[in-house]
């Protein structure tokens, strides 16, 4: 069995079956997360001793007659996910040291399943980023091409064969850039599907947990698995009575697909030509491709960096060397947070830290903060609105490497790379990033945006289309 | 009290609620002495721990602007107020800043001539509690964050009080209706309600206000009414030399007595409000609101009035009985039992209550429940014991548990109204003392209560003491 090319799917029947103790499945992942990290930097923290552990507890509750989805999965976390198991960082110097006492709720419920994490994926600091460019242990390097950057360290080591499935996080779209730079699918769910409970985050109205993983059925199998309703999460309160269930359609010719064309406009020449392709290949599937609006689609990213920045500069206040950070004593208190919050913050940090501050103050609140919200009500009015005459949307995830902005450049270019994520974190609804273009690297890939809780209709199209 | 100048008085009062839990997590609401032992990830702002808002607190948030007559608000959210000090865990603090949950209310208190006065009622809030910063002697500071997360509503007045002693009643008036409402407890010397005033002068008749100075740091009603005096002589001393107030906080030195200045000049703070993205809206229905109104109790000023027209108590007794909501519901349920208003009032007011404050008790908590207290003003009616027995009794039941019956019979102290028994007894006095026989024969009627006493000393004070009376009145003929 050629393990690294395996689905989740396959690994966790063949451990069920036991063709393969879970032990054995899990000892061999270990030996390409260490064999490979060295050249990928995809992981910040590899558990070599805990995840054995844990593989044993599999196999014993497999003995035990208990029919586990993900029995023996290896699975990465982005380090912005709690895990009481060992250290979580945040990728900040404000958490070194930290050891969560508590676990993600998500995380929890994989384990649950019977999954095995085998480590804890690169980040930039405070998940304020989608390059690792800033990260401490150095950027991550993409797996397909070492020429281009990774984006997300968890899709980079599901790339690279590291896992076979990965949790990260998304605000503006960091899982979805990364999984489509990586060449895998990422999901990002519906907002309030997943218990955001044990995940860091600087942006609490967009963040969600995602999924990434090379085969679209084992992104399902994964949902399935972290869904649903948690109390410590109010969120997910939508989802108490259960999770809705998605309309049936058995086959491709049956679904409308929303094309908004303004939005590709916004693409360069390359790349557009990419999304012709897409639209041939879908229709060759059957599927009917109709022409939708998608009006305030570039507000809707500068409404996001209002939020985003707004809620960083508050969520990121409590790191103050009191309880997180090793303090500069100072006896003037002034003295003591200028010179801790000056160290133990990156320059992203201080940037949102500062933005956000300026756009909460008096004086600009209604003008900017305020008017977001307008700007983000009003987006999530219009995809509802363009949902109505088509089943799902198609969107790029970024503009393809090489046409864009690459790291180290200007810091309201890269902010610009969000383009077409942004708008749909702040729509809530559930996104599929897709690899596309024939599997080269450089082509720009496509985003499936679906219906509340329609992830299943997303996922079901991609294994389908063959895009 | 400066006659030419109007004083402008404000407070703004913070009341922590009684709840199990704290505002957004399962930390327990309950004083310890074991600093940070009450805390958790979400009142200590770890990463990845989501606030989950405490239901029961917003039902005694609902049920406080309910008492103090405000609007509710049926669709209000928590905001988040940014800065930084050691003893805020998140580097904000949970509060509602856009839309208060009351607002709009007023509280009824007596003016200075005792003339009722409506002060109205701004807003009333729900928001969460600091901790506490714990100064050490070699100048170092630890924080304790047991009270983080504490559920408090903020009570503002609006401007309406005139004087220290309206300020004094609009305090006790409020921790009444709170502790009725079983909002709080409010305990100023324990910290469970806290008072800061806002006072300025202004001419008699001026309209606009005079520069106003906050003043902090007051741990009793007391305090407050002699902070404001202090603050209102020492503003209008500086008025009268023709100078002007500086607008800043002040804090009342209870040493001194004085009051001293802060902060020199308001620091303009830029809280940069806005609504917590981790928390859902507050929504409540006009049903929950109203069903909040009906389970309201009947608040002391009502009851006294009730008290004195309906059992015709006076307005003294009828005061002490209102004084608190535990001691009313005792009265009423011995009422329910025994239907003497006044008897019952003099032996709570009297006895049960000496008794209750040496135990420590409330009244629900005495071992003298509102059944026994009836027995035992019954078998009084019934002449069964005397009162000097029913108050052995009474303290017996303290110390003991036992039933008051239980208790006269085990001890063998009911009434001897035998006859026969009692003449005996008459017989062997008058006989034993033939001087004072002597003197009652020769006019000195107050003879008689010495031999009454004998007869009484001669039963362990069981004897019927009228019918000891009327027989030693006709032997003695
Ligand atoms: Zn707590």
């Amino acid at each position: 069995m050629e393990l690294g090319y395996i689905t989740a799917a396959a690994a966790a029947e063949a451990v069920r079956k036991r063709e393969i103790a879970a032990r054995e499945l899990v000892e061999s992942f270990l030996g390409r997360c260490t064999a490979l990290n060295g050249r990928i930097n995809s992981f910040i923290h590899i558990f070599e001793q805990e995840a054995m552990d844990q593989a044993e507890v599999v196999d014993e509750r497999i003995k035990g007659g208990e029919a586990l989805p993900l029995a023996g999965v290896p699975v990465a976390l982005k380090d912005d996910l709690c895990y009481s198991a060992g250290p979580t960082s945040w990728g900040a110097a404000a958490l070194k040291d930290f050891h969560p006492p508590y676990t993600a709720a998500a995380v929890e419920k994989l384990i649950a399943a019977g999954a095995v994490i085998v480590g804890k994926a690169n980040l930039d600091p405070f998940s304020l980023g989608f390059s690792t460019a800033a990260s401490l242990a150095g950027p991550t390097v993409n797996p397909r091409n070492p020429d281009l950057p990774a984006g997300d360290g968890a899709a980079a080591a599901v790339a690279a064969g590291q896992c076979l499935l990965a949790l990260s996080s998304d605000s503006g779209g960091a899982l979805r850039i990364g999984a489509d730079r990586c060449g895998i699918f990422g999901l990002r769910p519906t907002t309030g599907l997943v218990s955001r409970h044990g995940l860091c985050t600087a942006a609490p109205s967009f963040a969600q947990v995602g999924i990434a993983a090379r085969e679209a059925a084992d992104i399902e199998l994964a949902l399935q698995a972290i869904a649903g309703y948690d109390p410590r999460d109010a969120a997910t309160a939508a989802v108490k009575e259960g999770i809705p269930a998605a309309q049936k359609r058995s086959a491709a010719k049956e679904l409308k697909i929303g094309f908004p064309e303004a939005v590709f406009d916004l693409l360069p020449e390359a790349d557009r030509a990419s999304f012709e392709k897409y639209r041939a290949k879908l229709e060759a599937s059957g599927a009917a491709v109709v022409a939708v609006e998608l009006p305030l689609f570039q507000e809707a990213l500068h409404a996001y960096c209002v939020i985003a920045a707004a809620e960083a500069s508050s969520n990121l206040g409590r790191f103050d060397g009191i309880r997180f950070g090793i303090p500069e004593a100072e006896a003037n208190m002034e003295d003591w947070y200028h010179k801790t919050r000056g160290r133990i913050f990156d320059l992203e940090a201080k940037r949102r830290s500062i933005f956000g501050t300026h756009l909460l103050s008096g004086e600009n609140f209604d003008a900017y903060y305020r008017q977001a919200q307008k700007v983000w009500k009003l987006v999530r009015r219009s995809f509802a609105a363009a949902l109505e005459h088509c089943d799902l949307l198609v969107l790029p995830v970024a503009v393809s490497p090489g046409n864009g902005c690459e790291a180290g450049g200007d810091f309201l270019a890269s902010y610009q790379e969000k383009l077409f994520c942004a708008p749909v974190s702040l729509s809530g609804l559930p996104s599929l990033c897709v690899p596309a273009g024939d599997g080269a690297a450089t082509a720009a890939g496509l985003q499936l945006v679906g219906k509340p809780y329609e992830e299943a209709a997303l996922i079901a199209l991609a294994d389908r289309a063959a895009l | 009290m400066v006659m030419e100048y109007e004083v402008v008085i404000g407070l703004e009062v913070h009341v922590e609620l009684m709840t199990k839990s704290k505002l957004f997590c399962a930390c327990p609401n309950r004083f310890t002495t074991e600093a940070n032992s009450h805390t958790c990830e979400v009142c200590l702002g770890f990463p990845g721990a989501l606030p989950l808002l405490n239901r029961e607190a917003v039902q005694k948030a609902l049920t406080a602007s309910l008492a103090l007559n405000c609007e509710i608000a049926l669709h209000s959210y928590f905001d988040r107020k940014n800065y930084f000090y050691p003893d805020i865990p998140k580097g904000y603090q949970i509060s509602q800043y856009f839309i208060p949950l009351g607002s709009s209310g007023f509280l009824e208190i007596e003016d200075d001539s005792g003339a009722p006065k409506k002060i109205r009622i701004g807003r009333v809030h729900l928001e969460e509690d600091a901790g506490k910063l714990v100064h050490g002697g070699a100048g170092d500071s630890a924080v304790d964050y047991n009270r983080a997360g504490v559920p408090l509503i903020e009570i503002v007045s609006e401007p309406d009080l005139r004087s220290p002693g309206e300020s004094r009643r609009y305090l006790e008036q409020l921790k009444s209706i709170l502790q009725y409402a079983e909002v709080s407890d409010c305990k100023m010397e324990e910290g469970s309600l806290r008072c800061d005033a806002n006072v300025s002068l202004r001419p008699k008749g001026s309209t606009v206000f005079g520069n106003k100075v906050e003043l902090k740091n007051m741990n009793s009603f007391k305090a407050v009414e002699k902070a404001l005096e202090y603050e209102i002589e020492r503003q209008a001393q500086i008025l009268r030399r023709g100078e002007t107030v500086i607008p800043q906080t002040r804090r009342w030195d209870e040493d001194k007595q004085v009051t001293i200045a802060m902060r020199d000049k308001y620091q303009a703070t830029d809280y940069r409000c806005f609504p917590d993205p981790e928390l859902a809206p507050i929504e409540l229905t006009a049903g929950e609101v109203e069903a909040a109104r009906r389970a309201l109790p009947e608040f002391p000023a009502q009851r006294k009035s009730r008290y004195m027209a309906e059992y015709g108590l006076p307005a003294y007794d009828a005061g002490v009985l209102t004084a608190t909501r535990g001691m009313a519901e005792y009265f009423e349920a011995c009422l329910k039992l025994y239907d003497d208003p006044k008897s019952l009032s003099n032996w709570i007011m009297g006895d049960f209550s000496a008794h209750l404050n040496a135990a420590g008790l409330e009244p629900q908590e005495a071992p003298l429940t509102p059944a026994y207290m009836a027995a035992l003003l019954q078998m009084i009616d019934k002449q069964l014991i005397s009162g000097k027995i029913a108050k052995e009794v009474m303290a017996k039941v303290f110390a003991t548990g036992k039933s008051p019956r239980e208790i006269v019979e085990g001890e063998g102290l009911l009434q001897i109204t035998d006859q026969s028994e009692l003449e005996k007894l008459v017989d062997e006095v008058i006989a034993a003392n033939p001087d004072s026989v002597q003197s009652y024969r020769s006019g000195k009627t107050k003879a008689l209560g010495f031999l009454v006493g004998q007869v009484m000393q001669a039963t362990k004070g069981k004897a019927n003491p009228q019918l000891v009376n009327k027989l030693l009145a006709e032997k003695l003929k």
